[in-house]
């Protein structure tokens, strides 16, 4: 190895591993047979160790606010002193390997699952920050995505009634995202964003539809069929199909359901649940 | 004082600039933005087609537009990342930037990335493996790639060339533009102490087509480097000089963190017209007693923005 490339592998070594500086320093020093203070111009003002601190700490401090600019609502639920607990320890298990800070939260949901106490009888409710985050990560990927806009999207009939009725090329929109959660969470969400006090919710099944419209983000909690006809258009791609999928999983008639859809369709359109192509 | 001829790798001077950052986006979609030119975060926007994008796409069309790169990581030992250069040419396919820039400096080894702006040791042997990469990026880009000074908290002991040095021969060996960072240049020369006007008169004044000015931070006995204040009176100084003796590039003012509302940002960057003139604003370092002042924040950049 190079003595370039074996300096950037201690000094990187040094900020993304955990634990107490000088024990870092000391065991990057032994691994890559360095001596920090020989290879650090100390000053007077500076230790070569303190050097070495600025960027230790400025790399967490840099991407704490990273995440907590993506997920207020987890650090909101559970307080900043625990939330970065976990984050640390995200960072140390999967550090940063993309150009993009993007992904830097990416994994952070399935890691707090992971993070869980394993056998206990309320696990569940450990859930609930873990759903948080699956919810919060839907948002900024969907304000991230390829959607609706830009696209041409057939105009809006002069005969509204004809218009209901005419279902063919409805599609769901490219980027939606469909959330079953345990809690109804969009509430609390919400709530965050307005620096507003949140309200932890009641534990209740809920279907939530994420999606972007003229680059506005909605996220609502719906009806479960509405919520299963969404997800089998995204599958079937049909229209007609999706309602029949839909009836069957909701144990709906499907002329039921036909007619609460030509209700309901003008509004998932208006939020960008689904578009008319051309 | 003699005026240098200028070149700047016959790029134009765009005059004075800001950095397009999302807590903005609303206003500048229903205002005139003002100033004479933006420049973009690139990875802030090369996998983003959401209102970033089309902010973005109307900035483009009303002002020139540059881009200013965080990940090339220019000086990192491990292989050239070409998937993000791809993705980078992707973006300047849709900008159509006046030029592309990122830093003097690596971001991480082993894949991993610190995203932060990590210092080289300025050895011959790095001078060596930064201008190979250098050349394979233009040859990518096709186009001369524009590099900044980053603000340094460490120098290596196997140093044998001076940051300015090291700027010259890299400009020497690629053809490559420099983008001076004059409070980069304050904040390093205070950390290591080297005498900044020494560096600025010492860098070739010719490859400089871009410059930064922002404020920094205080904290004792270092000073780091957080894009969250008014420019200070010696980066201002620094500023003058460094427009004289480039005879006059493009100016960028760079906030980050605790980012004002848009006029006052841009009131801030109209202070170097004044500073042209004479006129230096008398404004302190900002002092810090906090330990958890943030250099290069980058949180900004990934900010939901909620119309
Ligand atoms: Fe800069």
């Amino acid at each position: 190895m190079t003595e370039l490339a074996n300096i950037q592998r201690w000094l990187t070594s040094i900020i993304v591993k955990p634990g107490a500086l000088n024990d870092k320093i000391r065991l990057a020093d032994d691994y890559y047979n360095l001596d920090n203070s020989e290879v650090v111009q100390a000053t007077l003002r500076q230790t070569s160790a303190q050097k070495i601190e600025i960027y230790a700490r400025g790399y967490i401090l840099r991407l704490m606010e990273c995440m907590e600019a993506e997920y207020p609502a987890v650090c909101k639920l559970l307080g900043e002193e625990l939330f970065h607990t976990f984050v640390r320890a995200y960072l140390i298990e999967q550090p940063s390997t993309s150009p993009d800070l993007y992904d830097l939260g990416k994994n952070f949901a399935t890691f707090l699952k992971a993070s869980q106490p394993k056998n206990t009888e309320q696990s569940n409710d450990f859930d609930l920050p873990v759903e948080l985050a699956i919810l919060e990560r839907a948002l900024a990927e969907i304000s991230r995505v390829k959607g609706l806009e830009g696209r041409t999207v057939k105009p809006n009939y002069l005969n509204d009634l004809l218009y209901l009725f005419d279902t063919t090329n409805i599609q769901a929109s490219p980027g939606l995202i469909l959330l079953n959660l345990s809690w109804p969470l969009a509430g609390y969400v919400k709530a965050v964003y307005q620096t507003q006090e949140p309200v932890i919710p009641g534990k209740k099944d809920s279907f939530l539809a994420v999606s972007r419209n003229h680059y506005r983000i909605n996220f609502q909690e719906i009806e479960q069929w509405q919520w299963c006809f969404l997800q089998s258009l995204q599958t079937a791609n049909n229209y007609t199909e999706a309602v029949r999928i839909a009836a069957e999983q909701c144990a709906i008639p499907q002329d039921t359901l036909m007619a609460d859809l030509i209700l309901w369709i003008s509004v998932a359109l208006n939020f960008g649940y689904i578009y008319k192509n051309e | 004082m003699s005026i240098t001829d200028t070149n700047r790798l016959g790029l134009p001077n765009l005059g004075l600039g800001v950095g397009l950052r999302s807590k903005h986006y609303s206003h500048l979609m229903q205002n005139d933005p003002v100033v004479d030119w933006f420049e973009i975060i690139s990875e802030n926007y090369i996998n983003n087609f959401g209102y970033g994008r089309h902010v973005l796409e109307h900035i483009c069309a009303v002002r020139p537009v540059v881009m200013h790169g965080v990940s090339m990581s220019i000086g990192s030992t491990d292989p050239l990342n070409l998937g993000y250069l791809k993705q980078l040419k992707e973006l300047a396919d849709f900008v159509k930037p006046v030029w592309i820039s990122d830093h003097l400096c690596w971001t991480g080894v082993a894949h991993l990335n610190t995203h932060d702006l990590l210092p080289l040791p300025l050895t011959l042997e790095s001078l060596q493996h930064v201008s190979d990469r250098v050349n394979q990026v233009q040859d990518i880009l096709q186009r001369p790639l524009i590099l900044e000074n980053p603000s340094t908290y460490m120098e290596f002991q196997s140093s044998t060339l001076h940051e300015w040095e090291f700027m010259t021969e890299l400009v020497n060996k690629t053809g490559c533009g420099l983008l001076l960072d004059v409070n980069n240049v304050f904040v390093s020369g205070f950390n290591h102490g080297f005498d900044p006007e020494f560096y600025i008169r010492n860098i070739p004044h010719k490859a400089v087509v871009q410059m930064h000015v922002a404020g920094p931070t205080d904290c004792d006995t270092y000073l780091l480097d957080t894009h969250d204040q008014p420019v200070p009176t010696q980066v201002w100084h620094l500023y003058k000089l460094a427009q004289e003796l480039t005879g006059g590039v493009s100016t960028l003012l760079e906030w980050d963190a605790n980012i004002p509302e848009y006029p006052e940002l841009v009131a801030e960057v109209q202070k170097a017209k004044q500073v042209m003139q004479g006129y230096i604003p008398e404004v302190p370092v900002h002092r810090t007693p906090y330990v958890d002042a943030v250099s290069n924040p980058v949180d900004h950049q990934v900010q939901i923005t909620h119309d």
